[in-house]
């Protein structure tokens, strides 16, 4: 099996390794966002774990949430309510959107167990005030996950998970580095299973992997196929079904500013000698979601991923109700326009639904480039 | 637009009327300050008001002026207006309507009674999104300065931590001396008065709520909802108390001479969601079976749910910051829940009617828990359905009231029953 197909079906077929893993008596920790240090997670000797969604319809989730939330978080509660997050020892909710937070109520009301925590981050970034703050919360955090995992975490422990998630960090950005040429040695749809098998992977084999798979796409042959280059950003994606039907229909998607990709490894968590300072430094001067501020910041960001991997085009992609992106969907179009960028806005739901109409404003889109 | 659809609500006091004169006074000052060149402040979310009339800054608050164009049927057209800037109809009607406000080149002769640009943002994510979102718009279209105050959620319950009050805190410090920098000093003085205000204007309220628990309800939700004002607009200022004051007397002499909204209370029923305020008759339809809307959440959504004493003018930053951190409506929601149990508890009601207005982040997600909550605490049934109560191109007056018809004949039909 090639690396790429290895971490595919892991991504898909977690089960062997939680196995594995609980086999060794050590707990997992799911979490849901970016903004969740996994590091503390690591340090305390437990698996930090992203909960992702699934295409499937919603059915259980419904008679608790109104439709008119988030679908992927209705997803993911209804996954809870199914019993297939049950190998979990603990989830951990940070504070960004509406959605989330009301997955916390849901949670601690109707799921119980396992035990969720809550991380009260600051949602203003580079602000002196929200930094210290934060590192009070991180603090609170980490004794949480000491009490939960029953192990103490050192300085040395925390600094060594801050290094090899950095590892993890930087291997990801040398393989995208590879979307850069024209045309780039892997597809749009590749690099999101990569990211989030990365993301999902322990983090020791995760590096192996990604070693191994840089190496393997280095000797790729450069593809014929030739089109407009595409950066999608927007509310999360974790099925690659709308990047292949971009692919599909003739654009070449060379990157991407997602949560389930640049936004998890674009940024290093800095060098201190205080690790757990370094980490809320890390979280506070990232303004990557829609659901922090400054947005120009997170439009800085942006730009400079579409002139690093010369995006000729950008996707919007709105989740429905996803409202931290709606909101400023008008304004990055405008702030695009101004830098004659085209923009498609897209409003999809998370289990798409539509997609021959999709297929065909998508198709006009890339046609029109 | 008046539709075969909508009607005004019937308010019962004199109190009301009064508040009614001061909604259009407060806007007017608001005008009169911007032909003086004085900067006129738009503030978004629950940002403690007390803050500005400490230092006098005009305001126009985002939760009230589209409140105004949903009474004259005007919401849907600002709404449309927004997603013709490229506003998704999924996002609040609340924002969306006060973006179409915005950006509407000449203003409708309603919006104009009570418009005024800004020259100043004051913003914040409490409690919701779409709070902390929408403004960024108005500060781009007006191209104008704006100053972002981050709230950490409630995830402490009644006891705010000391280093979320500092944070908190330390940003309307921050936010002041931003004002400070159009002209609106801080005199001390004045923000710890204005804090013993809030602080008597709460204890009002509180006082108010109590005789509005007698049977029969002396007060019922359309006069409720025009007396929230004060609440959210007023806190820190004489006015907001002289007006308490009178509503307070007015409400008592009712209550002593048992005076009620209906002659006979067949049933009790509190509101939770945003009501339609392009239709705030359909608030007295259930008043045709005997049964009296005692109650509305929203008017709790900018204060009201905590207890005064919390609030110490010596300390007026910390109190400010305390008061707006254990707010109901900061998530995460246990205060809430426990309010809602409490209330339904303390009114009498038999009954709660749940409005999912789509396009809120925050109601709609807490609907099912206060649902449940109030039910195992006291047995008390809520019926939830669809309505946007600010977006009246959502509106099915049908549906609407089929929905209330059918509840209600449930609770008359137990209530028989024994
Ligand atoms: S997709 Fe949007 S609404 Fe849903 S969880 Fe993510 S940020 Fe929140
Ligand atoms: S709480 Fe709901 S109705 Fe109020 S501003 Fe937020 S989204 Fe809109």
């Amino acid at each position: 099996m090639s690396t790429i197909d290895t971490m595919r079906d892991i991504l898909h077929n977690p089960e062997r390794l939680v196995a594995d893993w609980k086999a060794q008596g050590k707990k997992i920790v799911g979490y849901r966002c970016i903004y969740v240090p996994e590091e503390i997670i690591w340090a305390a000797g437990m698996w930090p774990y992203p909960i992702f969604g699934t295409p499937e319809a919603i059915t259980q989730a419904d008679s608790y949430f109104q439709p008119c939330t988030c679908e992927f978080i209705r997803n993911i509660f209804d996954h809870a309510l199914d019993g297939k997050l049950n190998f979990l020892d603990g989830l951990v909710l940070c504070n960004t959107c509406d959605a989330v937070r009301h997955l916390y109520d849901m949670w601690i009301t109707y799921i119980k167990v396992p035990d969720c925590h809550i991380i009260n981050n600051p949602q203003k970034m580079y602000d002196e005030s929200g930094y210290k703050y934060y590192c009070v919360e991180l603090k609170r955090f980490k004794s949480e996950m000491e009490n939960l995992s029953g192990n103490g975490i050192s300085d040395e422990s925390l600094q060594s998970a801050i290094n090899l998630h950095n590892q993890t960090r930087g291997l990801l950005k040398e393989l995208y580095s590879l979307r850069k040429k024209d045309p780039p040695l892997i597809s749009g749809g590749e690099a999101l299973d990569i990211v989030m098998a990365s993301m999902l992977m322990p983090k020791d084999k995760c590096n192996q992997q990604l070693q191994q798979l840089i190496a393997e796409v280095k000797t790729r042959e450069s593809p014929k196929t030739r089109g407009p280059r595409i950066l999608i950003t927007g509310s999360i994606i974790d099925d690659p079904t709308l990047i292949q039907l971009v692919e599909e229909v003739g654009g070449v998607v060379v990157a991407d500013d997602l949560c389930t990709t640049t936004k998890y490894f674009w940024q290093e968590v800095g060098q201190n000698k205080d690790p757990l300072d370094a980490l809320s430094r890390y979280n506070t001067e990232r303004c990557l979601c829609s659901c922090m501020h400054p947005p120009e910041r997170r439009f800085d960001y942006l730009w400079e991923l579409i002139e690093e991997f010369g995006a000729n085009g950008v996707i919007y992609f709105n989740l429905k109700y996803c409202h931290p992106f709606l909101y400023e969907a008008a304004l990055f179009r405008e702030k695009l326009a101004a830098k004659d960028v085209p923009t498609l806005m897209l409003e999809v739901d998370h289990s798409l639904s539509g997609l021959g109409q999709l297929r065909t404003r998508i198709q006009a889109f890339i046609e029109m480039l | 637009m008046v539709t075969g659809a909508t009607a005004p609500g019937k308010k019962s006091l004199q109190t009301t009327l009064e508040i009614s004169r001061a909604v259009k006074a407060y806007y007017g000052g608001v005008q009169a300050a911007k032909q003086e060149g004085k900067p006129i402040v738009w503030s978004y979310g629950l940002i403690p008001r007390e803050i500005f009339h400490a230092v006098g800054a005009p305001v126009i608050y985002l939760e009230h002026l589209p409140l105004l164009m949903s009474t004259k049927q005007l919401s849907g057209r600002y709404c449309q207006i927004a997603e013709e800037e490229g506003f998704s109809r999924d996002v609040c009607a609340f924002h969306r309507c006060f973006i179409g406000c915005a950006a509407e080149e000449e203003k409708h002769p309603y919006l104009a009674k009570f418009w005024a640009p800004p020259d100043l943002i004051v913003a914040s994510n409490l409690p919701c999104m779409s709070e902390s979102k929408s403004f960024l718009y108005a500060a781009n279209h007006f191209n104008c300065p704006y100053f972002f105050i981050d709230a950490p959620i409630n995830i402490w319950g009644k006891e705010i931590p000391d280093y979320a009050v500092e944070y908190y805190a330390g940003q309307l410090g921050e936010a002041l001396d931003f004002l400070g920098g159009y002209g609106y000093r801080l005199d001390w003085a004045k923000l710890k008065e204005a804090v013993a205000l809030s602080r008597r204007l709460v204890y009002l309220w509180r006082e108010i709520d109590e005789y509005r628990k007698a049977i029969p309800a002396p007060m019922g939700i359309v006069d409720g909802l025009t007396c929230a004002f004060p609440l959210i607009q007023l806190p820190g200022t004489k006015l907001g108390v002289e007006l308490y004051e009178r509503l307070r007397d007015e409400i008592k002499e009712r209550v002593e001479n048992k005076i009620g909204v209906l002659e006979e209370e067949k049933l009790r029923l509190l509101w939770i969601g945003v009501p339609p305020f392009y239709n705030m008759g359909l608030l007295n339809y259930p008043e045709q079976y005997g049964a009296i809307v005692v109650k509305s959440f929203v008017e709790y959504l900018a204060g009201g749910a905590f207890d005064p004493a919390i609030m110490d003018p010596e300390k007026p930053l910390e109190s400010l910051a305390t008061k707006a951190l254990v707010d109901i409506v900061n998530p995460t929601y246990q205060n809430m829940i426990d309010f809602a149990v409490q209330t339904a508890k303390d009114f009498s009601v038999d009954g709660q009617i749940a409005l999912v207005k789509r396009s809120c982040g925050l109601i709609p997600g807490v609907l099912r828990l206060v649902k449940d909550a109030v039910y195992q605490a006291d047995g008390i049934p809520t019926t939830i359905f669809d309505l946007d109560g600010m977006d009246l191109r959502e509106y099915d007056d049908a549906a609407t009231k089929a929905n209330i018809d059918s509840f209600i004949e449930t609770l008359l039909d137990s209530k028989r029953r024994g």
